[in-house]
């Protein structure tokens, strides 16, 4: 993805509902072959920004640039953008290979090159076995590789995912995110997925825009999603957190004493003394028991009040003085650890994210 | 492959309906058909020869056969974007659309034939139309006239042509023809690869219910367009109350039931067709 960073390039784009602002002035440049997720809860305007993007809705205010041309005015149907809907929305009184050759049909794409397309990218999603077949009975997995296949036949320049995994279920889920953003990925296909589901969102994207209230509020790549959130909204959504609310307290360098109910926690952060905060701290970045070194980490006391056996990881809830809690990840519980028995946490500074306390509300 | 039919006592609910249609529509029809095969010394087929060896009979045959084609075109064309708006319609707006298609089903055909007889007049509210539009030179009388007798045949027809073709509309799913788009099908593209191909088994419902209607309809070619225009359902009623001619009568009807039970096979083996899939 050398270059060409605005392959897909959406400015100012605004769109209301019966005077409900939806989108509010999107930004977003994406870039040849990337895969990108709209992250958001419904609402947030993840869908209608899919949907101004694939022409079939137009925005208030704002441009659509692709591949250098604007398209803000093109119909869907000249815009070379394919769409894999929720629902997949295959033709019902058509077989698959029938669905697969309508995009060749309706684009005049000379009939002897039909079977050949077709044969090709039912191969690609393993559908072959299925091409005669009517896709009233296909499964929702079926249904979907199908829908890939006729969005991917007709040689897009971009491909929209429109919550695509939503309807099946977590095991077949997992396995159809893999196998799809491989399969985009080798035909280098520019992909836009909107999704709710922050696993996938993380999972499959090269960078990740967590949107809410029409903005975006940060676009980066999932581990900056996932470690750096940009804003309280961005760490709330995406992954769990521990959170104290503290208030601003004195600064040394760029060090930041903040005064919680658990004492004073350090942070690498410039804050005005007296504001509130929010501290945060993702459960797999604390440690339990007492901390090796005591340089640049911060420690806690706190009372175990529940162990959540999940597998691979255990969750320890634990309780401080004045109804302050804490969450901890671990793969392996330190022995002796129990409900009702008092423990030490320690995470490094740098793990400590702040944000200003009214952020915390979205 | 074997299925074996078991008994569903759920069934016995349907009892007193068939026993009732046996008495009431089976046994009569039966009496009716058989009645036009026979003469005095029995089964003969000289009834169907001497009918149709008439040519006036194949005019109204013809007739039938036209007014009825008329009737279902004209509705057709009315009823399709009326169904196609009414599935697209919301809330209060479909709500009002529904009750002004079904409630003109309560007013009786007389009453509403009365009416049509009215507009049609040499003074009606259509010849004024056609005269302000220029179509017309001058007013002309549109009563007594196949014209006059289709528009208010379909009139009377419309809401069994919306209706099911509204109803298959309705379930359709939208994002189809947003998928059709993305896909690079133009909008006339998707209205006949797309829109159509799904409305077709209610296109074919509303059609096969309005011809079959159209083609037996009695009481609106009497009252709009008279005595000298005679289909099928016309002389069976003249045949049986005016001549007192059973063995015509049972003939004419006779030949009405095929062409009735002839369109409803013809569309159920299209509909068929359609939902293999393909």
């Amino acid at each position: 993805m050398a270059g060409n960073e605005g392959f897909l390039d959406v400015g100012g784009a605004e769109k209301s509902f019966a005077g409900h602002r939806v989108l509010n002035g999107v930004d977003i440049k994406i870039a040849r072959g990337e895969f990108v997720s709209l992250l958001g809860p419904s609402g947030c305007g993840k869908t209608t920004l899919l949907r101004i993007v694939s022409g079939l809705m137009s925005p208030d205010q704002g441009r659509v640039t692709l591949d250098g041309k604007d398209i803000t005015n093109t119909p869907p149907h000249l815009r070379d953008v394919g769409v894999v809907f929720q629902n997949y929305a295959l033709f019902p009184h058509l077989s698959v290979a029938e669905n697969v050759r309508f995009g060749l049909r309706a684009r005049k794409v000379p009939k002897d090159q039909h079977q050949a397309t077709i044969d090709k990218f039912l191969g690609l999603v393993h559908m072959s076995a299925f091409a005669d077949r009517p896709v009233r009975g296909l499964s929702g997995g079926q249904q979907q590789r199908v829908a890939v296949a006729r969005a991917l036949a007709v040689a897009p320049k971009l491909m929209l995912l429109d919550e695509p995994f939503s309807a099946l279920d977590r095991k077949l889920r997992e396995n159809m995110q893999i196998e799809l953003k491989g399969l985009l990925r080798s035909l280098g296909i520019t992909t836009v997925l909107v999704t709710h589901d922050q696993e996938e969102a993380l999972v499959m994207s090269d960078r990740v825009a967590v949107m809410s209230r029409g903005t975006i509020e940060q676009f980066a790549a999932p581990s900056d999603v996932y470690l750096k959130p940009k804003t309280g909204f961005v760490l709330e959504f995406v992954g769990h957190s521990t959170r104290i609310a503290g208030t601003a307290g004195p600064a040394e360098g760029d060090i930041l004493a903040v005064d919680t109910a658990f004492g004073r926690i350090f942070v690498q952060a410039g804050y005005t003394r007296g504001s509130a905060v929010t501290l945060a701290v993702r459960p797999e970045r604390i440690a339990l028991g007492a901390p090796p070194v005591k340089d640049a980490v911060n420690y806690i006391d706190a009372e175990v009040k529940e162990i959540i056996f999940q597998g691979s990881r255990i969750h320890v809830l634990l309780a401080g003085p004045n109804g302050a809690s804490a969450m901890v990840e671990t793969s392996a519980l330190p022995p002796g650890l129990a409900i009702g028995t008092q423990t030490t946490l320690w995470w490094r500074l740098e793990d400590t994210l702040i944000y200003p306390a009214e952020a915390q509300a979205a | 492959m074997t299925t074996k039919l078991r008994f569903d006592p759920v069934l016995l609910l349907a009892v007193p309906a068939a026993i009732y249609m046996v008495i009431v529509f089976a046994i009569p029809v039966l009496w009716l058909v058989a009645r036009g095969f026979m003469d005095a010394d029995g089964f003969t087929l000289s009834n169907y020869i001497k009918f149709l060896s008439e040519p006036f009979n194949w005019v109204v045959i013809g007739n039938t056969l036209r007014v009825a084609f008329w009737t279902t075109v004209v509705c057709l064309a009315l009823g399709y974007p009326t169904a196609v708006a009414l599935a697209r319609s919301k809330g209060a707006v479909q709500v009002a659309m529904l009750i002004a298609i079904i409630l003109p089903l309560s007013v009786g055909v007389v009453v509403k034939t009365f009416a049509w007889q009215i507009v049609l007049r040499r003074d009606g509210i259509v010849a004024a139309l056609l005269v302000a539009t220029g179509v017309w030179d001058e007013p002309k009388l549109l009563l007594f006239t196949e014209h006059g007798l289709v528009m208010g045949a379909a009139n009377v027809f419309l809401p069994f042509m919306i209706l099911p073709i509204y109803s298959v509309l309705k379930l359709a799913d939208p994002n189809l023809q947003d998928a059709a788009a993305t896909l690079g099908a133009p909008p006339v593209f998707r209205f006949f690869n797309v829109a159509l191909p799904l409305a077709m088994p209610g296109i074919i419902g509303g059609v096969s219910i309005v011809f079959s209607l159209a083609t037996s309809m009695y009481v609106i070619p009497s009252l709009l367009i008279g005595d000298r225009f005679q289909t099928l359902a016309t002389l069976t009623g003249r045949a049986f109350l005016l001549m007192r001619n059973e063995a015509l009568g049972a003939t004419t009807a006779t030949i009405l039931l095929f062409l009735a039970v002839a369109i409803v096979a013809c569309s159920a083996l299209l509909s068929r067709g359609k939902g293999d899939s393909r």
